[in-house]
Order: C-alpha cells, then sequence, then structure tokens
C-alpha cells in the first residue's frame, strides 16, 4: 500500500504529465501561431524554428510539420525567404509587411481564446 | 466515387474507358526519359485547373524550381492549387539527422491535408529515391502502412517508380513485388523501337474497378502538352 504523500505525490506527476500533454497538441495543433510568433523577433530557418519553440515550450514540433507551414506560408505571401550569405544550407525566413501584421493579429487572438477557454472551464 | 480524370490528357480515354475510384493508389512506372513525372504532372496540373480542388506533388528527385523548369520545358505549366514540396531544405538543414523519411512524408501530406481540406490529389516523385534515403528495416511494413496512409487520407495517389533495370535483369526487387500487389493500378511508360524508329507507350497493366485497354499506345508530346495516339502493334 502506498502512503498517502506517495499518493499525492503520483497524482501530482500525472496531473504535470496530463497537462504537458494538453500543451504540447495545443501547441501542435495552433503551431502555425508559434512559428509566427517567433519570427515576429527574429528571422528563422526551418531548423532554427523547431529548436527554438523546442527550448522555449518542450515541444518538439517534427519537421514534417514545419516545413510545409514554411512554404505554404510564404505562399501565401506572408514569409519572405531567402539563402543566408555565404550559406546556401538554411534559408531564413522573415515575416513580410502583411505577414507580420496577421502574426500579430493571430498571437493576440489566440491569446485571447486561450483566456476565454479558461474562463470557461472555471465557470 | 470516380475522379475525373479521363479528359486531362488528350487521348487518354483512349485507354481508360472509365473513371477512377477515388482514393485510389497507382504506379507509374518506368525507364528513365518515358515521361512518367510529366504524364503526373499533367494530369494533377490539368485536373486542378478544371476543379475547385488542391494537390501535392511531392519531389524527392529535384527541387522545386528545377522540377518546373523540366516542367516548362515540357510545355506543362504551373497551377496554383497544385502545391509542390521538396526536401532539399529539411535535408541541408537537418545533415547531421536521421531522418524517417516516409514518416515525414505522411507528416506533409497531413499537414496538407489540415491547410487544404479539399485535397485531393497526391504524388510522389518517386518511391526509388525514397527507398534510397529511408533506413531499410522493416521497409515492407513501412510501405504498407504508408500505402494505408493515402487511402486513408482519401487521396488518388500516383506514385511514380523508375522499373527499367528491374525489367531488364528479368525480376522485380522485393520491393517493387510489394508495390505492384498493393497498388490499385500500374501504368507503365517506355520506349519502343519500330520502323518509324524509336516511340514511346503508355499501357495500363492494371486499374482495379475500371475497364481499361490492354495494349500499348503510342505517347506523343507537342506543344500542346502529353497525347496518347492509337495502338502500336
Amino acid at each position: 500500500m502506498k502512503t498517502s504523500v506517495e499518493n499525492v505525490a503520483d497524482l501530482c506527476e500525472f496531473s504535470e504529465d496530463n497537462c504537458k500533454k494538453f500543451v504540447d497538441r495545443i501547441i501542435k495543433t495552433n503551431r502555425e501561431v508559434f512559428m509566427m510568433s517567433s519570427l515576429l523577433e527574429k528571422q528563422m530557418c526551418g531548423y532554427d524554428l523547431i529548436k527554438e519553440i523546442f527550448s522555449r515550450c518542450d515541444v518538439f514540433l517534427s519537421q514534417g510539420t514545419v516545413y510545409p507551414v514554411l512554404y505554404t506560408l510564404e505562399g501565401e505571401g506572408l514569409l519572405h525567404a531567402e539563402y543566408s550569405k555565404g550559406d546556401m544550407r538554411s534559408k531564413k525566413y522573415s515575416l513580410t509587411l502583411s505577414g507580420r501584421k496577421v502574426a500579430e493579429k493571430d498571437v493576440e487572438d489566440f491569446a485571447k481564446a486561450l483566456e476565454q477557454v479558461s474562463l470557461l472551464l472555471k465557470r | 466515387m470516380s475522379i475525373m480524370l479521363k479528359n486531362t490528357i488528350n487521348g487518354l480515354d483512349k485507354i481508360l474507358f472509365d473513371e477512377i475510384p477515388k482514393g485510389s493508389v497507382i504506379l507509374v512506372t518506368g525507364a528513365e526519359g518515358t515521361l512518367k513525372s510529366g504524364l503526373v504532372f499533367s494530369m494533377m496540373t490539368n485536373y486542378i485547373a478544371a476543379h475547385d480542388e488542391h494537390g501535392l506533388y511531392v519531389t524527392l528527385e529535384q527541387n522545386v524550381e528545377s522540377h518546373l523548369r523540366n516542367m516548362n520545358s515540357l510545355g506543362i505549366k504551373e497551377e496554383g492549387g497544385l502545391h509542390i514540396f521538396d526536401y532539399r531544405d529539411m535535408r541541408l538543414e537537418w545533415m547531421d539527422s536521421e531522418l524517417d523519411l516516409i514518416k515525414t512524408t505522411e507528416e506533409v501530406i497531413d499537414s496538407y491535408k489540415e491547410k487544404y481540406n479539399n485535397l485531393t490529389l497526391f504524388a510522389l516523385d518517386s518511391l526509388n529515391a525514397l527507398y534510397s534515403i529511408s533506413e531499410n528495416g522493416n521497409m515492407r511494413n513501412k510501405i504498407y502502412n504508408f500505402f494505408s496512409h493515402l487511402r486513408d487520407e482519401d487521396l488518388t495517389s500516383f506514385l511514380i517508380m523508375e522499373s527499367a533495370q528491374s525489367r531488364i535483369s528479368g525480376q522485380f526487387s522485393q520491393f517493387h513485388q510489394i508495390e505492384h500487389f498493393l497498388a490499385d493500378g500500374t501504368i507503365e511508360l517506355g520506349m519502343i523501337e519500330g520502323k518509324g524508329g524509336v516511340k514511346r507507350y503508355i499501357q495500363i497493366l492494371k486499374m482495379r474497378a475500371t475497364k481499361h485497354a490492354m495494349e500499348k499506345h503510342q505517347l506523343t508530346i507537342n506543344d500542346n502538352g502529353i497525347n496518347i495516339l492509337g495502338p502500336i502493334y
């Protein structure tokens, strides 16, 4: 039989894991917002973005889910891509003027939506 | 439900009597220079141009720019709803990591499907390239799952496969056997030498639930794109 202290510890651990699972799912589903949010700060290549989101959110976005988003956003004129000077290995993406507007709006709306969801759950 | 592909290539109705069921996985095989990529890309662009749908063409052999240059030289134009994906950036940036390209390709498909829910057509150019870059471990299962994934997504798919060497040696490799069993259809492209010189041909070897001709038909290319002419005897 586990003591109640151990049970509480188990519960906390489970709760943390469960919370991580939800965060993971939210970020993966809304990766476009997180990617654009990262690009608001500086230009990055796909590799940088994956690393950045991993270090910031502890969520690994796989390559097959990140590069298609970069290419479609570029196709929609929201991102501009260029190879770094002297380094043809990495294509750096930056937000275009319209991309920056969309990114700022999306980040703001996304944060509001999360607040609303949180309020709805607390009712 | 069928996908209206018969009118995408001039003369395709000479060899395809019915429309192909949606979600079919079709192998397009043949030696190099037999217009495999051109035929598939042309079918896809013409279909997308006439329908409010999207397609995804994944190229492992070339990057987007060189693929489009190649298609333009054949008189095949780009179409907005047909998205072309290459692995150049991913492979250069993740040089030191091992990428599971089959799993990654599935994720790429899912990502485009998420963005465009009317994504109905898919092409992979080519399966040979996918094999050469992928780890061989458990490849049979991976291929089986890959085909299942395409069907689950209800994508009518064209998988391009260069087959010349295996045909010359008289036997298919073990992977080639699997694809032929798993695929709903096989279209073979080739070249044949006759009195009038070398001619390109197209032949439908198999197409489940679809009536089709069995004979080899001549395939030509001119300023109007790809054309299928009469049978070659």
